[in-house]
């Protein structure tokens, strides 16, 4: 019996450009050489699409707590500010807030002056450097896949996770909520808003939930709607592209899958 | 202590008004000592439905600029006087406020009183940070409908954002006939998606628009309604009670499925 189903194609996206992305950056954390990075997305131009330090701010409380099972008590952090201007109410708050997690802030990394003194005189060590230094690569969009991104979070309505790599979600995407990832998407929930993997262009990328019934999904140029006629029983299921375009199947013909992956 | 909680919706006319007037009136009934605070600057409502709109002297706004104290701007309810509303301003807008200042006018407020409740306006703007900023706890108020519950879970979200982690659901306007017949989200539906502890689900019923109109909560009913006893049970439920949830199906059907219904345990 064939259980697949194939969603509305609908418009093909026009390539993204893999510095496209670089707008687009959030906060993460990042563990390199046994320490923990937490990395801010750049200020950049004083453009508008620029992230506030309202919007920064979320998402790092969004970080912290979707990462809440696994920070190591009493484990350090480095801050790289990149560009980023940070007065020194708003490093205080970031001290405050990872001291709530029982991370400590022990140095900054800044390409500012003012962000640097900030630090300074909030007691915090700070390292400036030129804007290009080997902490914040800025070809960063074009490197291999970044790790993949394990939250513990339910994406509501208004939400938008993007990683530079794959990204698993332990929670619902809800309608109104979207994911965007540059490898694959697992969501451990219901998935029920956008989906976008392979956001940079890889076709090969894969979509997986426990209840697929998306909004729509995007894989790599392209995009789908869910079936028009939900089926009659949710089982976890993953979408992939097809020479057809974009289709949906049982997740255990995962292998199956797999094979037909590797052929394309 | 005493509990500070904000009502709230994303969306527009899903009913944060009415529940906070009701929600007010029902703890004073039940001796508790209540302030309701009208958060929604340049469109107050909150003392049109107390009927208390006669009463107002000052509003929140000269509380602010130190031209009265805050005790001479509150207005105490003829009917029960442990509840007390503190306008809001209508000829200003809504940035007339800092989130500062209403942190200030809240702490200030809940001093010796059981319950603070801040009626939200609609939106995520200036105006829901203002009355969010102070609350501790909120109740998220949605209909049954796709865009409210959409707005709700982006309100669930924000509040979440800012460590507002005490939250309640109440579906409003609920037609259980048009659930049956599968033309409303049902209950479940609207939980599937908020994931958020239900504490009322509130029936359409005219008579709580009656009720607005004259100013008379539907609480204060001698013969509550099933639309006032939701409410005065949410309140019960709020203050620490453990109320079952009524069957708002049995106006709509006979004895005979209700029977069924309780035999298969889905009340
Ligand atoms: N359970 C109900 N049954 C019938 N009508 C209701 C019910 N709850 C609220 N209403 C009506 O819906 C209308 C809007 O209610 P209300 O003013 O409380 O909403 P609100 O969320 O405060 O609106 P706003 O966003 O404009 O502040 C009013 O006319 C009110 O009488
Ligand atoms: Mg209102």
């Amino acid at each position: 019996m064939n259980s697949e189903s194939t969603p509305t194609p609908l418009s093909t996206l026009s390539p993204t450009s893999s510095d496209a992305a670089s707008p687009n950056l959030q906060v993460r954390f990042k563990s390199e050489n046994g320490r923990l990075l937490l990395l801010l997305p750049p200020e950049g131009e004083q453009n508008s699409l620029s992230l506030t330090w309202t919007d920064v701010w979320q998402q790092l409380k969004q970080r912290l707590n979707a990462g809440d099972r696994f920070w190591q008590p009493n484990t350090s952090v480095h801050l790289i500010g990149r560009d980023r201007l940070l007065d020194a109410r708003q490093l205080q708050a970031v001290v405050d807030l990872l001291a709530e997690s029982q991370l400590y802030l022990k140095r900054v990394y800044t390409s500012r002056r003012q962000t640097a003194v900030a630090a300074a005189t909030t007691g915090i060590s700070v390292e400036q450097q030129p804007s290009v230094s080997p902490l914040t690569p800025p070809a960063e969009s074009q490197s291999p896949l970044a790790d993949p991104l394990y939250l513990q979070t339910t994406v509501r309505s208004g939400m938008e996770v993007r990683h530079t790599g794959t990204l698993v979600i332990l929670g619902d995407v809800n309608p109104g909520g979207s994911v965007i990832a540059d490898g694959d998407i697992l969501v451990w929930g219901s998935l029920r808003g956008v989906a976008h993997a392979g956001a940079s262009g890889n076709g090969r990328c894969m979509i997986m939930a426990l209840r697929l019934e998306p909004t729509q999904l995007r894989i790599g140029g392209q995009v789908a709607r869910a079936p028009e006629t939900p089926p009659a029983q949710y089982q976890p299921e993953v979408a992939y592209i097809s020479e057809s375009g974009i289709r949906i199947t049982k997740s255990t013909d995962i292998s199956r899958l797999r094979s037909y992956l590797s052929d394309l | 202590m005493s509990r500070v909680i904000v009502v709230t919706s994303g969306k527009g006319g899903v009913g944060k008004t009415t529940t906070t007037a009701n929600l007010g009136m029902a703890l004073a009934q039940r001796g508790r000592k209540v302030a309701v605070i009208d958060a929604d600057f340049g469109l107050r409502n909150l003392d049109l439905l107390l009927g208390l709109e006669n009463r107002i002297v000052y509003t929140a706004v000269e509380v602010l600029a130190g031209e009265c104290r805050l005790e001479q701007a509150l207005v105490k309810d003829k009917r029960h006087p442990n509840l007390v509303l503190l306008p809001a301003a209508q000829n200003r807008t809504k940035d007339a406020v800092t989130p500062d200042q209403m942190k200030q006018l809240v702490q200030e407020l809940s001093n010796n009183r059981d319950y603070v409740l801040v009626d939200c306006p609609a939106g995520i703007e200036m105006g829901f940070q203002n009355a969010t900023v102070a609350a501790t706890e909120a109740l998220i108020v949605t209909t049954p409908e796709i865009a409210a519950v959409r707005d709700a879970d982006r309100v669930v979200g924000l509040l979440e954002a800012s460590d507002i982690r005490k939250q309640h659901l109440i579906v409003n306007r609920l037609r259980p006939a048009m659930v049956q017949e599968d033309l409303m989200m049902s209950v479940k539906d609207v939980q599937e998606i908020l994931a958020i502890p239900l504490i009322g689900v509130v029936p359409d019923d005219e008579r709580v628009i009656i009720s607005t109109n004259k100013g008379e909560p539907i609480v204060l009913a001698q013969k509550l309604t099933l639309a006032g006893l939701a409410l005065d049970n949410i309140a019960r439920r709020l203050d620490g009670e453990d109320i079952p949830f009524l069957d708002l199906t049995a106006t709509h059907d006979d004895l005979f499925s209700r029977l069924r219904r309780m035999f298969r345990g889905t009340s």
